[in-house]
């Protein structure tokens, strides 16, 4: 099932982070998801006033896999995870079971033709 | 090399006071992000993915050895250790936070560092040959030019705000290794037949989705006018350039749309009215420039290296990073040493603080402190004795970074791409490195010879895709990563656009496609072409038809 979560990057850091009641965290896995639009609208423009906390907040499509969240877009994947050519940097680098989730299931074509393997990792 | 004089200094030490001061009062709030971007990105400070990316100048791609030394100070300070020289000759940090940002920019300043027109549509940073200063084959030393194209484009009040980014390229031998006819203005040093100084003026290159070779408006311009002129292109693009579409606000649509013949009577015409006395470098200032680059104590030796040629016959893997990264130099007994930052398996253009710390070890030990960065993302020691190549050959190889593969296959350039960039489509760098790993055997790679490939992950063509001899470009279908082919490209003085292949490939078949491309050239060449003459002469179908056989 499709659910959305509300991503931005930090403003002191710029690490990547995402919205949990009303405020940010570093790791999908303990994003706030939203199935709901009003509810989704609502805490947009929250996180659109945190000005001096992070920059443009915006939503994404996630799918469920294994009970975590997977970024539907290979994009939003590589923020989630870090840089495919450097495994060492980024999110991934923390590990976690959402990171393995993301990482697992980082080839589940869910937006488009289904392919397998879209984010090969080293 | 060039030293910044008192106002450089003081120029420098005031941008990052005022950048302190910018950032303090975003993260106050007094400065919404909407009024505070342009500011951070005129000190070229993105947003990329995962961090804040800092785009550090590096003036016509020379750097001195203190100057590296600090850049890999800010690499182990503030960010990852590593930093990744780009084909705009500068170097960009990947994790940069906003707080460290205006330390970074004042540990610059105290180097002559900055950067300044690293974003933004202004002029940017210009591209020099590499080999500028150290090859017989120049006319003049572009970097004196380049120097005085930086003195008068910094902080130009007219030209801070163009209609979008702009470009210029110096180059001054017969083989271009600035690709100056994919820049705004390409200038080629030359001189005419009672002995002038002059350039050979082109204008309208660039990449990006609409790619355009530069036209000569200008055959031989005299160099002592050249800022005068630059003001009168400049000036001609400030009023007539669009600003309506930025896909169609570089100067290479207005010169397409107007013709080149038009563009030059317009800029004529402008420059006509210009007084030159005013905006021309004086002699005495040129002069000055001319000395700083003019200060190096060449030995008097002999043009062979009876120790170099030894140490090559014990040693064959020396004999053939000579054979691929030692160029010649204007003086006898000296070597141009290139170093390539493409060690198959690594990323193109990366270098980690012990590298640079290293490099600027050997460029102190053996090159009079200097070090260039090259449009290929790769450094350059300019000046070597051939009897110390061996040696730095060997200090190459302690740090990892000895390969002997200059302009050969695993040479790719790359940039960035979805790994890092907020612009991409797809990623580069896997690409690159799949591509290599099929090249890395360097006997393989000697006997495929001379091909460029080049790889960028958007239309942006920060990975000059449309001039590799095979182009390769990341494009998004449907959510997936896709890859277009172009072949024939070039960016050298025999400069063309390529042409493309076919259909996108999926990221599994790139690499093998190159594979196939390549087997095509070594079948259909004839004695001494490169994979481009080869392309050249037979066109596109033999290698179409190898590509694409399994899916007809």
């Amino acid at each position: 099932m499709t659910q959305v979560v509300i991503t931005a990057n930090s403003l002191l850091e710029g690490d990547v982070v995402f919205w949990a009641a009303g405020g940010w965290v570093e790791a999908l896995a303990d994003a706030e998801r939203f199935d709901d639009g009003r509810a989704l609208d609502a805490a947009l423009e929250t996180a659109k006033r945190q000005v001096v906390a992070v920059i443009d907040p915006y939503a994404i499509d996630i799918v469920i896999e294994g009970g975590q969240p997977v970024p539907a877009s290979y994009r939003e994947r590589i923020r989630a995870l870090g840089p495919s050519t450097h495994l060492e940097h980024g999110k991934q680098a923390v590990g976690g079971a959402g990171v393995e989730a993301i990482a697992a299931h980082a080839g589940a074509g869910v937006r488009s033709s289904g392919r397998l393997g879209l984010i090969r990792r080293k | 090399m060039y030293r910044y004089d008192a106002i450089d200094a003081a120029i420098l030490a005031d941008r990052a006071a005022e950048f302190r001061d910018q950032v303090s009062r975003r993260l106050s709030g007094e400065l919404s992000e909407d009024q505070f971007k342009p500011l951070r990105l005129m000190n070229g400070l993105y947003l990329q993915l995962h961090a804040y990316m800092l785009r550090v100048a590096i003036p016509y791609g020379t750097l001195s050895a203190d100057q590296l030394r600090r850049l890999a100070l800010i690499a182990r300070r503030f960010d990852k250790g590593f930093g990744h020289f780009t084909t705009r000759t500068n170097i960009q940090f990947n994790w940069i936070k906003l707080k460290d940002a205006p330390d970074i920019l004042d540990s610059l300043a105290e180097v002559g560092l900055h950067a300044i027109q690293t974003s933004g549509n202004c002029i940017r940073n210009t591209t020099a040959d590499p080999y500028a200063g150290a090859t017989a084959e120049e006319i003049d030393d572009p970097r004196v030019w380049s120097e005085a194209i930086r003195q008068w484009s910094t902080l130009h009040p007219e030209f801070t705000y163009l209609p979008r980014k702009f470009k210029i390229a110096v180059t001054a031998a017969a083989k271009d290794r600035t690709a100056a006819k994919v820049h705004d203005i390409g200038l080629k040093l030359r001189r005419s037949r009672d002995g002038e100084l002059g350039f050979e003026v082109m204008v309208g290159g660039g990449m990006g989705r609409t790619p355009y070779l530069g036209q000569t408006i200008r055959e031989h311009l005299p160099a002592r006018h050249l800022l005068s002129y630059l003001t009168a292109i400049l000036r001609t693009y400030n009023r007539l350039g669009r600003r309506d579409n930025i896909y169609k606000a570089r100067i290479k649509i207005l010169v397409a749309s107007l013709g080149a013949e038009a563009f030059g009577r317009e800029v004529e015409a402008e420059w006509a009215e210009l007084d030159h006395a005013r905006i021309d470098l004086p002699d005495l200032e040129l002069a000055r420039i001319r000395a700083d680059f003019n200060d190096l104590p060449f030995e008097a030796l002999a043009p062979v290296s009876p120790a170099l040629n030894a140490a090559k016959a014990a040693d064959p893997s020396l004999a053939r990073f000579v054979r691929n990264n030692v160029a010649a130099h204007k003086v006898a007994g000296y070597g141009i040493v290139n170093i390539s930052l493409k060690t198959p398996g690594d990323v193109p253009g990366d270098c980690n603080a012990d590298q640079m710390d290293a490099i600027a070890a050997l460029a102190d030990a053996y090159g009079f402190g200097e070090i260039r960065v090259t449009h290929a993302q790769n450094l350059v020691l300019p000046h070597v004795k051939l009897d110390d190549v061996a040696a730095v050959h060997a200090g190459l190889k302690e740090i990892g970074l000895a390969t002997a593969n200059i302009d050969l296959a695993s040479d790719i350039i790359a940039c960035p791409g979805l790994d890092f960039c907020a612009l991409a489509n797809a990623r580069a760098i896997p690409i690159a490195q799949a591509i290599a790993a099929r090249f890395a055997d360097p006997v393989t790679a000697e006997a495929v010879g001379e091909l460029k490939i080049k790889i960028s992950g958007c239309i942006n063509a920060c990975g000059h895709h449309h001039v590799g001899h095979i182009g390769i470009l990341g494009v998004d279908k449907k959510g997936e990563e896709f890859y277009q082919l172009t072949l024939g490209g070039s960016g050298a003085e025999d400069a063309s656009l390529g042409d493309v292949l076919g259909p996108a490939l999926s990221a599994d078949r790139v690499a093998p496609s190159v594979d196939q491309l390549v087997d095509v050239y070594l079948r259909e060449r004839s004695p001494g072409e490169r994979f481009l003459d080869t392309y050249r002469r037979v066109g596109l179908t033999p290698f179409k038809a190898a590509v694409y056989a399994e899916a007809v």
